[in-house]
């Protein structure tokens, strides 16, 4: 620990610290501009000019790191009437006519700096020299003329998305924002994660679907969990009126510390689904309007004659889109009330299939934690695309490898993103993937870099693998000799992933001090194996198939197969092709209107929290399902739904946020 | 400066020759970028493309570079560049007159290129050789202690 | 054309001013008249130079006798004798003493005056720069088997601080210190990095020195890689000097051969490694974190300090960063020891400085003189007087950063002190001299263009202050300025000073600063009368693109 002295406060702070951090930490407020608390300090702006005993010149707090019986002060004229210079450099720029721009007073960090520097005019004689706006991507506007070249942005997209699309172009006066070879966004490497946006303190990046419907200080704040993956992001959805205004990563949550993706950040704003708004029950073969009561009624009038029936009895489907309450009550009502034989879900377990099984022939958790992920200084990605799916975790990855982090892929898909980012891209056969994980053991044996007596002639193991792979073994032995020399390994696993390539993975996590971790499926896949729903689904001689559906999209196959069903009822926030073959949709809320748990890849249990009203006659799927409950006469009680997710041992430890 | 002919695949062949000369090594940027650039007469959004590739090296990073560094140019230039040092010591001892004359002579603004192709008038800091300023370069060739009554004889030697 | 044979020089410090100095530099004037010598003898007020015994003195050049204490009385018959008759004007001079101080190290130079004192330009045009044998031949890498053979890294390093030697890049800081830093910062590797990179207008001295004398850099890095621990070098050389990089991989590459670089060498366990590596056209880079930010593939940003280089440097790791100027002093300095530096030069400022001289002078050119001499001499001397008669108005030392000296300071000592005490800086030791027909505004105006062209644009200040600056001068050139305008331009010189990462910024407004505070009425004439002095600016009226738009108004 370090002890320093700002403004006559002793301030005791960790090694490393910088002036700034320390200054925060005791509550003292020094104005930045160029700061951002996620990015590594840049020293550009030079507004947090503090003096610091015995230095000859002011120093930017931001990037001062604190030394024992430093004092700074952070109040003086001077420093003052420096920053006040700095403002009104920086207001003579660019175009800072406040009055036309979606941040000012109150989101602008440049505008509330010069409030709260006393300025009130701009006493240096601008020079707009005008720039054209880029509003050539679909969701991000970029208008330069009120850039401050900060460049909050450009760290943003390499550090913390791993991106790099942003860079600055040009010297001096002339520095410009600009998207790879100097290309409109919109026709550029951008992937969309609007991080940028996040971290503009001026209006400069615009999330063009929210400017002018809410500022960020007066809108209301739901910190929640977003539910487009399993990755489990905390985001932040931002209200107003009951209108979803905005939504940005959460800099606080544990999982991604304020990172999201397009799918967490602008994709809810596409939506453009109609709506179910009141109960429809089929009459005469067209779904007309019906009372809540009636909707109900004609449930329970099909389902309760086939309580206990096997074969032919009914079949249950809901969506790991759906909170854990949610599908616990859902178990609840149809397995153990009802002793359904087929309830499950709309991903039938597949993407947890293998961890699953593993963990309980193990009897013990065996996964690793996304903080892993993180700290890699090597990273194995099997059967995964992590830059289609599961995006954030992808990111945790690109971003690291700048850094010299090694990448290995193994995917025999013909196209996976990661392919091109990687050291090692091993594009081989379907089915050949565990031989090539047997390779890469036997490598680290031949390298010398691991013992393992079950492998007699590595030699020929090698040689074998890269026969069965149609694999260069020098390339299987320099891909091992990086995962050998790792000090920091972590192997990342998709849905395809087979138990037997699963165990040849963890064999070889054995060996190089890996820890594995896997992608699941949607938000709650791993709570719908803990629940075990996570069956394959198949309609026998079912005579009724129910689908909680919430405001999941339903694949083709899944409205093929439950249009045989005699009768079918569905719970739905949107009308889709399975309403259209329903007998009965139940209207419910999506995701911002109703509260619940999550429990992530990792295993962290999550609250996302309601954000907004749904629309009248709009249940929460829990209310929906608590009614049909009561309906068919099912005793239910969601009480338990926490306990029972240890029911089974999970692929990775429970953590609770 | 003789620039080399530039299809597509030569380009591509100069950007391959150039990073295998000096490694795909992302420290070698700058002479690599220098190299290329003497050799092709400019960075095109092809050859960075191209490097990009090859070094592993995002797109915006080879271009925030690229327009970082005087000496390299992602625009085409003319078949010939006159470089001008607008410094202070060729700027005292007649630079000034020698920039007015240039200007009239081409009738092109700073950084653009003459109609024909011919002429690219960039300004340079300080070169180097003010012991004979006023000095403008030609390509490679420095001419020093110009007037501009010797101007249009210096132009006249590139066709 | 006007070049002097003689130069006196009369001290002007508080006691000889008491003793009537003034009244013998009266009488002096009226005397040269008098003998028909005004065009051959140059007379000026030289400040404080010691030897108070003595005072006031009157030091007389080439022959540096030095005369005290004069009375005005003595004048004539020192005038006839020494200046008109050519020899010495017996019982005039000083008594013989110990000599101390500056007075010192004039009297030192009484050999080496006008002559230069080359030290690292010693085989600079007398070897063939491609060849090894010859470089060995003149002594070439026999400091490097002294330090190889005989001395520890400790030692080396001692050797250099007695010497006294400073950084001729520009900030001068004590060599031996930095070299001690790197040795005593922590890691297994460390680099050594030669900082090429000239760029500063008006400096072509490091390009002289690589052309014509390339292994004595590479001699030099090895020194400093044994003193400190590296085992790799980089010469970063400014992208234009494509015949110094040259001439530099043909000196590595011979220096290999040899066995002098590379593995074990001289069969020791010592070896070390040269890169040669280009820039690409960025005067930034010659600051040394951007300079490291550039060797690494990067925009050439200067980073933010502390961490310094010398803990925190190429690929973090500790890294001694030296100019080529300061590298060329040090095979000499282990060659000959420290004391033998230290003859040279002044007591804080030891050693010669390379200058470049240039503008409006008859001999424009590079010289390698002892610190310590005045602007004056080295017009009179070595630039054989102004060009075409013309008289002196001012000067710029080191580069466009440089401070402007006006006549007032052309006796002052050009070593790091005495220029310090004055607010003027060494800089890199280009000297752009320029004469009466010079406007300062539109001086004013190239140099701050040149600051706006070359700021990277990492910080604020620098980024938005050099342009700002650089439009207000462009429209005071064309007579649209507005009252403001010299308010702004004091405030713009002087935050860029205070609020810059780094010296590029910092120094930006330097000869901003000068030129208003000792040429205030010239840029008032501009701004006040719409009259440019000496006819230079357009004083067109013409609006420019970047006048007023819309001044003190509210966001």
């Amino acid at each position: 620990m370090v002890t320093l002295t700002i403004d006559n406060q002793k301030i005791e702070v960790p090694e490393g610290t910088t002036v700034l951090r320390a200054a925060q930490q005791a509550g003292i407020h020094i104005p930045t501009l160029c700061d951002h608390p996620a990015l590594t300090p840049y020293g550009g702006c030079r507004l947090c000019l503090v003096e610091v005993d015995n230095s000859r010149t002011l120093q930017t707090a931001c990037t001062l790191p604190v030394v024992e019986n430093m004092v700074v002060r952070t109040v003086s004229p001077e420093i003052s009437q420096s920053r006040q210079f700095v403002l009104s450099l920086i207001f003579s720029e660019r175009n800072h006519f406040c009055p036309y721009c979606q941040v000012s007073s109150g989101d602008c960090e440049l505008q509330n700096a010069a409030y709260h520097e006393g300025m009130t005019h701009w006493p240096l004689q601008p020079n707009w020299k005008v720039f054209e706006m880029d509003a050539s991507h679909p969701y991000i506007i970029l208008e330069q003329n009120r850039c401050i070249l900060c460049r909050r942005c450009v760290r943003a997209c390499g550090e913390l998305v791993g991106n790099f699309t942003l860079g600055v172009e040009e010297r001096g006066a002339n520095n410009m924002i600009v998207a790879d070879l100097n290309v409109p966004l919109g026709e550029s490497t951008c992937v969309s994660c609007g991080m940028c946006v996040q971290v503009c303190p001026t209006g400069t990046l615009i999330d063009r679907r929210s400017a002018y419907l809410g500022k960020e200080v007066k809108v209301d704040h739901h910190l929640t969990v977003c539910v487009g993956c399993s990755v489990g992001c905390g985001v932040d959805v931002q209200t107003l009126d009951n209108n979803m205004v905005r939504i940005s990563g959460n800099w606080d949550a544990p999982v991604n510390a304020g990172v999201i993706c397009k799918v967490g950040r602008f994709q809810p704003f596409d939506e453009d689904r109609e709506r179910v708004r009141t109960p429809l029950v089929r009459k005469d073969g067209a779904l007309k309007a019906a009372t809540w009561e009636d909707a109900l009624g004609v449930i329970a009038s099909h389902f309760k004659p086939l309580m206990g029936k096997n074969g032919d009895g009914l079949a249950a489907l809901a969506s790991t889109r759906l909170a854990a309450e949610t599908l616990y009550l859902f178990r609840e009502i149809f397995k153990d009330g009802l002793g359904c034989d087929m309830v499950t879900t709309i991903e039938e377990g597949y993407p947890t299939a293998a961890p699953a099984a593993l963990a309980d022939e193990l009897n013990s958790s065996f996964e690793g934690k996304l903080a892993n992920l993180k700290e890699a200084d090597c990273v194995l990605a099997l059967d995964t695309d992590l830059i289609r799916g599961h995006e954030v975790a992808g990111f945790f990855v690109k971003r690291a490898l700048p850094n010299g982090v090694g990448l290995i892929v193994v995917d025999a898909e013909e196209e996976n993103d990661l392919y091109p980012l990687a050291n090692w891209s091993f594009k081989i056969k379907a089915g050949t993937q565990t031989q090539l994980l047997k390779g890469i053991q036997a490598a680290l044996v031949k390298l010398g870099l691991v013992v393992d007596q079950s492998i007699a002639q590595p030699d020929a193991a090698v040689q074998e693998a890269a026969q069965a792979t149609a694999v260069d073994s020098e390339l299987i032995l320099e891909a091992a000799y990086r995962l050998g020399s790792a000090e920091k390994p972590v192997f990342v696993y998709g849905k395809d992933a087979s138990l037997d390539e699963l165990k040849a993975l963890l064999a070889l996590a054995k060996s190089s001090g890996a820890s594995v971790i896997s992608t699941k499926g949607k938000a709650n896949s791993l709570a719908a194996a803990q629940y075990r729903l996570d069956s394959p689904f198949e309609i026998k001689n079912q005579q009724a198939a129910f689908v909680a559906l919430g405001d999941a999209e339903p694949s083709q196959k899944l409205v093929k197969r439950l249009e045989k069903a005699p009768f079918l009822a569905v719970q739905a926030s949107y009308i889709s092709p399975l309403t259209a073959v329903a007998d009965v949709v139940l209207p419910v809320a999506m995701w911002a209107e109703q509260e619940g748990h999550y429990l992530n890849l990792e295993g962290r249990l999550q609250k996302a929290v309601q954000a907004l009203q749904p629309p009248e006659g709009v249940r929460s799927n829990l209310d929906a399902l608590q009614a049909i409950a009561e309906k068919v006469g099912v005793k239910v009680n969601v009480k338990g739904w926490q306990k029972a997710l240890s029911e089974r041992t999970p692929a990775t430890t429970l953590i609770e946020n | 400066m003789t620039i080399e002919t530039k299809t597509d695949q030569d380009t591509t062949a100069v950007v391959r020759q150039v990073v295998e000369r000096h490694g795909a090594d992302k420290a070698e940027l700058v002479p690599i970028l220098n190299e290329i650039n003497r050799r092709l007469g400019y960075l095109s959004s092809e050859t960075l493309q191209e490097l990009s590739t090859l070094l592993r090296t995002p797109k915006s990073q080879l271009f925030s570079v690229a327009t970082f560094y005087n000496m390299l140019s992602t625009q085409k230039r003319g078949k010939h560049v006159i470089q001008f040092c607008e410094s202070a010591p060729c700027h005292v001892v007649g630079g000034r007159q020698i920039w007015q004359t240039l200007l009239e002579t081409l009738s092109i603004q700073p950084g653009d290129t003459t109609p024909d192709g011919k002429f690219t008038l960039v300004t340079t800091s300080c070169l180097g050789v003010c012991g004979v300023g006023p000095v403008i370069i030609v390509d490679e060739d420095i001419y020093g202690n110009v007037t501009p009554e010797q101007l249009p004889d210096i132009l006249a030697r590139y066709s | 054309m006007k070049a002097y044979r003689s130069m006196v020089l009369v001290s002007s410090d508080p006691l000889s001013m008491e003793r009537g100095a003034q009244e013998v530099f009266d009488q002096l004037q009226k005397e040269i008249s008098a003998f028909g010598l005004k065009d051959e003898v140059s007379l000026s007020m030289v400040g404080d130079v010691g030897r108070h015994d003595a005072a006031p003195l009157a030091i007389v050049y080439p022959e540096a006798v030095i005369y005290g204490p004069v009375t005005p009385k003595d004048v004539r018959y020192l005038v006839e004798e020494h200046l008109y008759k050519g020899r010495i004007a017996a019982g005039l001079q000083a008594s013989q003493r110990e000599l101390s101080g500056r007075i010192a190290w004039i009297s030192a130079r009484k050999d080496t005056l006008p002559a230069e004192n080359r030290v690292l330009l010693q085989r600079a045009g007398v070897i063939d720069p491609t060849s090894i044998e010859e470089y060995i031949l003149h002594d070439g890498y026999e400091a490097l088997a002294k330090v190889i053979s005989e001395m520890s890294p400790a030692e080396v390093i001692a050797e250099v601080k007695n010497s006294g030697l400073r950084g001729r890049g520009g900030a001068g800081f004590p060599t031996g210190l930095k070299w001690q830093f790197v040795a005593a910062a922590k890691g297994e590797k460390k680099y050594v990095v030669c900082n090429a990179d000239e760029s500063e207008p008006g400096t072509f001295k490091d390009r002289l020195l690589l052309e014509s004398d390339p292994h004595a850099i590479l001699e030099a890095m090895l020194i400093g890689g044994y003193a400190v621990g590296a085992d790799e070098g980089y010469i970063y050389v400014r992208g234009e000097y494509a015949l110094a990089q040259e001439r530099l991989r043909i000196a590595i590459e011979k220096a290999e051969e040899m066995g002098i670089l590379g593995e074990n060498i001289f069969g020791t366990d010592f070896s070390f490694r040269i890169h040669v590596h280009s820039g690409a056209g960025a005067y930034i880079c010659g600051e040394e974190t951007a300079l490291l930010e550039s060797l690494e593939g990067k925009r050439g940003e200067p980073r933010s300090r502390p961490p310094y280089p010398t803990t925190h440097g190429l690929w973090g790791k500790p890294t001694m960063v030296n100019n080529v100027e300061t590298l060329a002093n040090v095979p000499p300095i282990i060659r000959n020891g420290a004391a033998w530096y230290r003859n040279i030069g002044t007591p804080n400022s030891p050693g010669t400085k390379v200058y470049t001289i240039l503008g409006n002078v008859n001999v424009t050119g590079l010289i390698e003189v002892p610190m310590g001499i005045t602007l004056r001499e080295v017009i009179a001397i070595y630039a054989k007087g102004m060009k075409n008669g013309a008289s002196f108005k001012l000067a710029q030392t080191g580069g466009s950063s440089g401070s402007i000296i006006p006549a007032s300071l052309q006796d002052t000592p050009m070593d790091f002190d005495s220029y310090q005490k004055n607010g003027v800086s060494l800089g890199s030791g280009a000297l752009l001299i320029c004469n009466e027909e010079t406007c300062v505004v539109d001086l004013a105006k190239v140099l701050l263009n040149f600051f706006r062209v070359e700021s990277c644009g990492k910080c604020t200040p620098c980024r938005i202050g050099t342009q700002r600056a650089y439009e207000i001068l462009d429209n005071i050139s064309e007579g649209v300025s507005g009252l403001n305008d010299l308010n702004d331009l004091s405030l713009l010189s002087e935050n860029l000073a205070r609020l810059s990462n780094c010296g590029l910024g910092q120094t930006a407004g330097t000869p901003l600063r000068d030129i208003l505070n000792r040429f205030r009425a010239e840029v008032e004439a501009h701004i006040n009368l719409k009259v440019c002095p000496t006819g230079v600016c357009p004083m067109s009226g013409r609006i420019l693109a970047y006048a007023p738009v819309m001044s003190h108004s509210t966001f």
